[in-house]
């Protein structure tokens, strides 16, 4: 299942996967057309009244999401790679109330056939952007398992 | 948490040997000198590395002029963690979503009743 994959020993990513019953163009769509992303974007009971993207390398997306209690949310990236129906790399930060976007992740989606289907995996890397990617690639140390340990017993403990 | 202070936190977790600091604090405080030991570093090195850690509030360091024990400081680490949450819970339901629209608009011709699988 798509939640238990994300576990704290890779908390350097969230990693989700999921197969869909429909042809990998179309779910590909489905992340690259405003009408068919504001159909289901967002958690439940959410809506996304505000949608612009100008897909294509470096340009950027503004999305406005509203939750069911009617708070606003904006989030903004922009697209580092596109290759359809295969292939979408972004970046992604939530704005503040002064429309100052916060700490930027990077989201890797792949598309994959899955014997009729289409196999989505998504990659959201959490400390580094484009940018700092390949730098830290290799520094993730053995000694991070200790902490994702202390991490897990914390949140049980709620220090 | 406010986003500014989430980025500080990544920041300072961005680093190979300010996390392998923090896994080390996890089994206990410990001095300087001691932490400094498993890497290939000069204690100003490390000092420097702790700084930034202390800045972003993952550890708090003694009052004693000499022996300043480090521990670790739980709370920005909690945040991370349920800001890791709340993105498993964005997508699972999005994907949810997803699967349904993806359904509707394959069956939309027909415009049958038959129920989203789930």
């Amino acid at each position: 299942m798509a939640a238990s994959d994300a576990g704290y020993t890779a908390d350097r990513e969230i990693v989700t996967t999921r197969i869909f019953d429909a042809p990998r163009e179309l779910v590909f769509k489905a992340w690259t057309e405003p009408e068919r992303l504001v159909r289901w974007w967002g958690p439940r009971g959410f809506t996304t009244p505000f949608c612009e993207m100008d897909v294509r390398p470096g340009g950027g997306f503004r999305f406005g999401m509203r939750s069911p209690e009617g708070t606003e949310h904006w989030l903004q990236g922009v697209y580092r790679e596109i290759l359809e129906p295969e292939r979408l790399v972004f970046t992604w930060a939530w704005q503040d109330a002064q429309g100052k976007p916060g700490h930027e992740t990077l989201l890797t989606l792949n598309f994959a056939e899955h014997a009729g289907k289409t196999k989505l995996t998504l990659h959201q890397a959490v400390f580094e952007t484009v940018t700092a990617r390949n730098a830290h690639q290799q520094g993730w140390t053995s000694g991070l398992d200790d902490l994702a340990d202390y991490l897990a017993k914390a949140k049980e403990e709620r220090v | 948490m406010s986003p500014d202070r989430l980025s500080t936190t990544f920041a300072a977790l961005s680093d190979p040997t300010r996390r392998a600091i923090l896994a080390r604090l996890a089994s206990g405080e410990t001095s300087v000198t001691e932490l400094a030991e498993p890497f290939e570093m000069s204690l100003p090195a490390v000092s420097k590395h702790l700084k930034v850690l202390e800045r972003a509030g993952l550890i708090s360091r003694g009052r004693e002029a000499q022996w300043r024990p480090c521990r670790l400081d739980a709370k920005p680490l909690k945040e991370v963690a349920n800001w890791m949450e709340q993105y498993r819970r964005f997508w699972n339901e999005s994907f949810d979503r997803l699967d349904a629209y993806l359904y509707e608009v394959q069956s939309a011709p027909k415009k049958g009743k038959k129920h989203g699988r789930k």
